[in-house]
């Protein structure tokens, strides 16, 4: 334990490096740009940046992915505090309060309230993120060949939870991933499956299937769209701040966000856009003052705020002691780790890895310093990129997909796979099949393959070794809850919305 | 403002842009003795931080006061290591591009037809690393205790011992098929695709016994045992180690090789060049105080010759027959 704590201790003193604290900035810097960015997501920011990652040390890199995960789930907030459009999912909950606040001429507070409450959302984060990861992987050597096929399978439970939509779009998407994933030398055997050339031997390059699905799919569909003017985002006049009473109020409201932004951060499958809707709500059912409700309420941006940026520490922990990353930024984060070298898992905190880990871990705490400083900074000067017109952004986003691609292995063959994947995200989101569905298969296929055909390869054949050990039999119920809990989830976020919309003019009747 | 955001995105392209630098120069050589005329490329067919890697980058600090040019490492991973050895074929035979073939997944990379190279596609210029494979069980195994032991009971239970191997025809399962072919018992492999969880698998209790390589198990001293080497005589580390050989089983060495090459067709002079270059190099003090966490072995250009062929023979032995 000891131990522990001192290599805990390091982890600060090597995340205060100067590189480290300048990726810092620009990495939360750059998050919150593109969370501001309509159409631009969290997802994304990683995804474009990960190939600049490449050269870094792997500590450096994670915290320039990991600051721009925080900045943009922030930054999601202030384009839907100016202008009612949420820069990423995980903000949608805080339009309703904070674009009120702004009809209001409150902009400036409520662009505090939400820099200041994803502060302490994402802080608090951090102590789920040190405590209960190192317990998680204490069970490294418990995870063998039948284990890991079931994580595998508890993985793309996820799918059923990322496609609330049509779970039947999902579960093709799905399918379609987990016949790419099997391209390549066999994981067993070693024999060539559907390999072209011997660029494939390796399977797809899990990172171009990834920046061509999210990002260039995602400027086919702006190109496709009429280039047009946005909405202006309101001068913002008033003071960017909050008085002390205004905090106390809200204090408690980002207590609870927290624990409900941490769980719903733990549980695959579930998800920032889920804790944002719920930590707004139970702001609003414990509120003393519910009449503000509806009408700009500080107390609703902060619930809100605070449960998505809660959200970040906690899927950080199954994406680095399970290696099953609960959405798709933890996705990206994943696909970087694999590219350092790094096996994503327990593995992460034995001897040789727990320094960087922890200085990771370090440098994600420090992080959510920067985010406040930068967001109470430029606030007024971020909301002005929503205002770029698609005929800017695209040539942007597209340049950044080619270079990410080519990036990884100097292969003209990264781009032509990158624009294959382009194309096919561009068509499966044309037709709302789920793209990180397909990621999500890409990357848990050839583990959940290789652990299902080497444990049968132990047993000679038995099945039974699939259900031989208590862990297994933990991951069975996880998966069975895996399924089950977006399908109550997604009930409840309905639940909550419709709640939301529904009681703010009873609760103004009652007053 | 909309201006410098607008500029502002221009700079995240530009710095992307610049991420993709790093191109080399080839340049004329002049007549006479050969001597590089520009920056060198060096070949590594693994991505940046790899084991090839770190070695390579070590080696060509100290390796630039010899040469007199700077070495650019060039990382060109893929393909199990085919997109490399492949880029490394096809360059220009001038001198300026030289790289590093891994034996035995170079071997591996030919019999499973990868690439279109063959041996011959390469003039070997030296040997940099040289890795000794090695049997080892749990510290805490009991069931046996000597590589004797273990064979014993890999007999009297035929085919239910399992090891774990670092992937399929990889250099692990190399190493434990030739051990368990010459023992003359059979067991199950369990390809687990790279070595730490090879040795997860070992430690976890799932596997019962594994080939690595001595550099991977540098900080498992107490949880691991080393049975036997796979070489002609003991390690000078693990003198009371047996070598397979001793007890009747596979002779000869066994482990995996770092070679440095060029493309075919490049001149003696070139070969000559960069022999002496790398022999200086690794005999340097400053560079061995620098390599001291690994097992650097010189070997002239004719050596790794014979070495290269001798392990392309080993390996396309294996794979008639050998495996199943």
């Amino acid at each position: 334990m000891l131990e522990t704590l001192s290599v805990m201790g390091q982890g600060f003193i090597s995340a205060l490096s100067p590189i480290n604290l300048l990726m810092m900035i620009g990495g939360t810097a750059l998050g919150i740009m593109i969370g501001c960015l309509p159409g631009l997501s969290a997802a994304m920011g990683v995804a474009l940046m990960l190939p600049l990652t490449f050269t870094m040390s792997a500590d450096t890199g994670l915290i320039v992915l990991g600051a721009i995960y925080c900045g943009a789930i922030f930054g999601g907030s202030i384009s839907a505090i100016l202008i009612h459009t949420p820069g990423t999912p995980a903000s949608a909950a805080t339009a309703i309060e904070g674009y009120q606040m702004t009809l209001n001429g409150q902009a400036g507070k409520a662009l505090f309230t939400a820099c200041y409450s994803s502060f302490w959302g994402g802080l608090l984060s951090c102590i789920s993120l040190y405590f209960f990861a190192p317990l998680l992987a204490q069970l490294t050597l418990k995870f063998q060949s039948a284990e890991y096929f079931w994580l595998s399978i508890f993985g793309l439970t996820i799918i059923a939870g990322v496609s609330s939509k049509s779970i039947v779009k999902g579960l093709m998407s799905g399918a379609l991933g987990l016949l790419l994933s099997t391209i390549g030398l066999d994981p067993v055997s070693g024999t060539k499956r559907f390999m072209l050339s011997s660029y494939f031997a390796e399977g797809i390059n899990t990172t171009c299937a990834l920046i061509g699905l999210f990002s260039m799919s995602q400027v086919f569909i702006l190109a496709e769209a009429k280039i047009k003017e946005r909405a202006k985002a309101a001068k913002v006049t008033d003071k960017m701040s909050l008085t002390r009473e205004e905090r106390r109020l809200i204090r408690p409201t980002i207590l609870r966000s927290w624990i409900i932004g941490n769980l719903i951060g733990i549980l695959p499958g579930a998800g920032a856009s889920i804790a944002c809707f719920l930590g707004y709500n139970t702001s609003r059912q414990f509120s003393k003052h519910k009449e503000q409700y509806g009408h700009g309420s500080i107390e609703g941006v902060a619930g809100s705020e605070a449960a998505n940026n809660a959200v970040t520490g906690g899927s950080l922990i199954p994406t680095l002691t399970l290696g099953i990353p609960g959405e798709s930024v933890t996705a990206v984060l994943m696909g970087g780790l694999i590219i350092q070298g790094l096996s994503p898992g327990p593995q992460l905190f034995n001897a040789q890895n727990a320094p960087m880990t922890y200085t990771f871990f370090a440098g994600f705490v420090l992080v959510q310093f920067f985010m406040l400083g930068i967001g109470l900074l430029g606030c007024r000067g971020f909301a002005q990129i929503s205002r770029l017109s698609d005929a800017i952004l695209i040539p942007v986003v597209t340049v950044l997909c080619f270079v990410g691609s080519y990036a990884i292995h100097k292969n003209i063959m990264d781009i032509i796979v990158m624009l294959s994947f382009g194309i096919i995200g561009y068509l499966m989101r044309r037709f709302d099949l789920n793209t990180a569905a397909v990621v999500l298969a890409l990357i848990l296929g050839p583990i959940g393959e290789k652990g299902l055909r080497n444990a049968l390869r132990i047993s000679q054949g038995d099945p039974r070794i699939l259900f031989s050990s208590a862990v297994s039999w933990v991951l069975i119920v996880l998966c069975i809850l895996g399924i089950l809990s977006p399908i109550l989830m997604n009930r409840l976020e309905k639940k909550a919305e419709k709640d939301a919309k529904e009681n703010v003019p009873a609760d103004s009747e009652i007053e | 403002m909309k201006k410098a955001v607008t500029f502002l995105l221009a700079m995240c392209m530009m710095l992307a842009l610049a991420a993709c630098g790093g191109g080399s120069s080839s340049q004329q050589e002049a007549d006479g003795p050969f001597a590089p005329n520009g920056p060198v490329t060096m070949i590594v067919a693994y991505k940046a931080g790899n084991g090839t890697d770190n070695t390579a980058r070590i080696l060509a600090k100290y390796a630039e006061k010899y040469i007199g040019q700077t070495i650019v490492i060039d990382n060109v991973d893929g393909g199990s290591g085919s997109m490399g050895w492949s880029k490394l074929a096809d360059s220009k035979a001038d001198g300026m591009t030289i790289g590093f073939i891994n034996l035995p997944n170079f071997n591996s990379s030919i019999v499973k037809e990868l690439g279109t190279y063959k041996t011959d596609s390469f003039a070997p210029i030296c040997n940099h690393v040289t890795e000794t494979s090695i049997v080892v069980v749990r510290a805490d195994e009991t069931r046996f205790t000597t590589l004797e032991e273990l064979v014993a009971y890999g007999k009297a239970n035929d085919g239910k011992l399992i090891a774990s191997t670092n992937g399929a025809q990889a250099s692990n399962h190399i190493g434990a098929q030739a051990f368990a072919n010459s023992a003359g018992f059979k067991y199950i492999d369990v390809p687990k695709g790279n070595t730490s969880e090879e040795l997860t698998s070992l430690l976890g209790k799932e596997a019962d016994f594994c080939v690595v390589k001595v550099a991977d198990i540098s900080a498992m001293a107490e949880s691991v045992k080393v049975l036997g080497v796979f070489a002609k005589e003991r390690l000078a580390e693990m003198p009371d180690v047996p070598t397979l050989g001793e007890l009747g089983y596979y002779e000869d060495w066994l482990g995996s090789s770092r070679c440095i090459c060029a493309p075919a067709g490049v001149s003696d002079e070139v070969i000559a060049f960069y022999e002496e270059a790398f022999k200086k190099t690794m005999e340097d003090p400053e560079y061995l105080e620098a390599a001291a966490s690994f097992a650097t072995d010189y070997k002239n250009a004719a050596d790794t010759a014979a070495l290269i062929e001798q392990q392309q023979a080993f390996t396309e032995g294996l794979a008639s027959g050998f495996w199943y």
